[in-house]
């Protein structure tokens, strides 16, 4: 692109000698003037690199319209392409609404997937650290079961099945790139969690039943950086698609869910605050058996899988907490060492003060 | 440089509205949208996976009408999380049962809710469900109404089971929600520049200023 001189040619040059204006102005308002050799030199350099890269061999003199006529009609160019490209699609086919939808995703679908790196979890907004408040909130909470939350779900093998998809799919939404891909996944996850209640109840599961459910996953999954993907679809997405359809109505639930999860506490799960913070702290009732209870037959190697890990995890905390006991022993150990060292020394020195005698 | 939707073209255009199901654990809402739905009621043989989101289309007086119909989690515990379910809402049906004055009560807190956060831009209906059971009734008809009416709700008695009042529930909500995008229409009318926007959202505005014809106004006059 060539440097747009019209509407910036009191930032290009800040010069006292030529008071601020671009070099065509300034050759204008004072003729006899000779531009000073440098400025020239540097202006004709971004001229050619300018000429070269717009691949336009012919700049007859130093004028600047051509580059401004040369931008607008590639400007021109590029819109009626857009247009001639998309007014016969649509135009041709007005009647099938189904058509331009599916464009329009494409289209959407397309931009959001070039602009993602840049527009995914920006650098100035504070959706990182959303992410790790919310995966340590949820991490913290690992001890809430299906019971607590009564989710009428059972734990027969067919249910952990639809449950393990479910979780899958709700970890799958920061792969995807496009907003209605991210969408799709939170509705795969949702359509499973249906087919898991249905196993378990035989009745059309109602909203209470789904948003508790809803939450069980999301709590069990702890997906990456969900506050980010939330918030990315919620700014990306098209509005019509997130507040109408059924994509919209899974998504708003797992905004619910979230909601909920971060404002839990005791009395939604009919525990007392005590209660709440025992297991909070890792000491309920449920945090200590739970490694050991039996898994139910059958129940798949994902979820087999996990319980070894929360297994695993546990006993690294637990041999962390020691470690970090440990160091802090020591480092007191060490600074009261110092200290006693020090008083002795200084004991020894007012005891028996050191008089050198001059020999001779 | 915003996308228009087509399907907002005036003529043809299909009206879509979102309406949400509010009301307490066990009045009987999956009941009310099931049978309006599906016609359906405590069969064994429900097809559908789930009755938190149904659509429906409807034809009223040639105008084309899309319902979808949310329901939301009813129970005490998520009663925080009803803003987020409503945003952006066209209408709300309150359930309560007649047998049971708490979820009445219930109601009453929502409208106060809804009428807080959405004003008066939001259609509501105020449904006594289960009128089957009028013997172990508990909210006098006449209350109920008294309040509806004081709100600015229209009320109406429903039974799921024997499949009464529902059609005209829904039927009557529509109609509201018609005349109120009607009056918005006529409002917007009057601006011709905007005919067609009826989307919420964000819309880019291309602030480009026009390009000047010569050089002129490159820089300021000399003098």
């Amino acid at each position: 692109k060539g440097p747009n001189l019209n509407s910036s040619c009191r930032r290009l040059c800040t010069g006292r000698a030529c008071q601020g204006y671009c070099s065509k102005c300034w050759r204008e308002r004072s003729p006899r003037q000779q531009p000073r050799p440098e400025l020239t030199w540097h202006l004709t350099r971004r001229l050619i690199t300018s000429s070269s890269r717009l691949k336009s061999g012919a700049v007859s003199g130093i004028t600047f319209s051509k580059f401004e006529e040369k931008k607008s009609s590639e400007k021109g160019r590029r819109v009626s392409t857009v247009r001639k490209l998309f007014a016969s699609k649509i135009g041709s086919k007005r009647g099938s609404l189904e058509h331009t939808e599916r464009m329009m995703d494409n289209v959407e679908k397309f931009i959001m997937t070039r602009l993602y790196c840049s527009v995914f979890c920006p650098d100035d907004s504070e959706d990182e650290q959303q992410d790790l408040v919310l995966q340590r909130r949820i991490r913290s909470l690992h001890w809430v079961t299906l019971q607590l939350l009564q989710v009428p779900l059972t734990e027969r093998s067919e249910v952990t099945e639809h449950l393990d998809s479910a979780i899958t799919a709700i970890i799958e939404v920061d792969a995807k790139r496009a907003p209605q891909d991210k969408l799709a996944c939170v509705s795969r996850c949702s359509r499973h969690i249906f087919s898991g209640l249905r196993v378990s109840s035989q009745e059309p599961a109602a909203a209470d039943d789904f948003l508790s459910s809803l939450i069980y996953v999301v709590l069990k999954a702890n997906p990456p950086r969900l506050q980010s993907n939330i918030q990315y679809i919620v700014r990306f997405c098209h509005p019509k698609r997130l507040m109408t359809g059924e994509a919209g109505y899974y998504f708003t639930n797992l905004c619910c869910a979230v909601a909920f999860i971060e404002k839990l506490d005791g009395p939604s799960l009919n525990l007392t605050h005590e209660e709440f913070a025992e297991y909070m702290h890792g000491r309920g009732k449920a945090a200590a058996p739970k490694p050991e209870r039996p898994l139910p037959d059958g129940a798949g190697p994902g979820v087999r899988r996990m319980h070894r890990n929360l297994q695993l995890l546990a006993e690294l905390s637990a041999r962390q907490e020691r470690i970090l006991r440990n160091a802090r022993e020591l480092e007191s150990e060490l600074l009261e060492w110092t200290r006693s060292v020090r008083e002795e020394v200084e004991e020894t020195i007012r005891k028996f003060p050191l008089h050198i005698k001059r020999a001779g | 440089l915003c996308l228009p939707l087509v399907s907002m073209a005036v003529p043809g255009r299909t009206y879509c509205y979102k309406v949400v199901l509010l009301g307490e654990g066990c009045v009987g809402k999956t009941s009310l949208l099931l049978r309006y739905c599906e016609n359906k009621y405590n069969e064994k043989h429900i097809t559908t996976l789930q009755a938190s989101f149904l659509t429906k289309r409807l034809n009223i007086s040639g105008k084309r009408v899309n319902l979808a119909i949310w329901d939301t989690a009813g129970q005490e515990r998520f009663h925080a999380l009803g803003p987020i379910y409503y945003r952006d809402s066209n209408g709300a049906i309150l359930v309560y049962d007649i047998t049971d004055e708490d979820s009445f009560q219930k109601v009453k807190n929502w409208v106060k809710e809804l009428r807080k956060m959405l004003g008066s831009e939001i259609c509501l209906c105020i449904v006594g469900n289960k009128t089957d059971l009028e013997k172990n009734r508990t909210v006098s008809v006449e209350e109920a109404e008294v309040y509806a009416e004081s709100v600015g709700a229209k009320h109406f008695h429903t039974s799921a089971k024997l499949n009464q009042g529902i059609e005209e529930l829904f039927l009557d909500l529509c109609k509201k929600m018609l005349a109120v995008s009607q009056a918005e229409e006529a409002a917007r009318g009057t601006d011709p520049s905007r005919v067609g926007n009826a989307r919420r959202g964000i819309q880019i505005i291309d602030d480009e200023e026009p390009q000047p014809l010569s050089n002129a106004g490159c820089c300021p006059p000399s003098s």
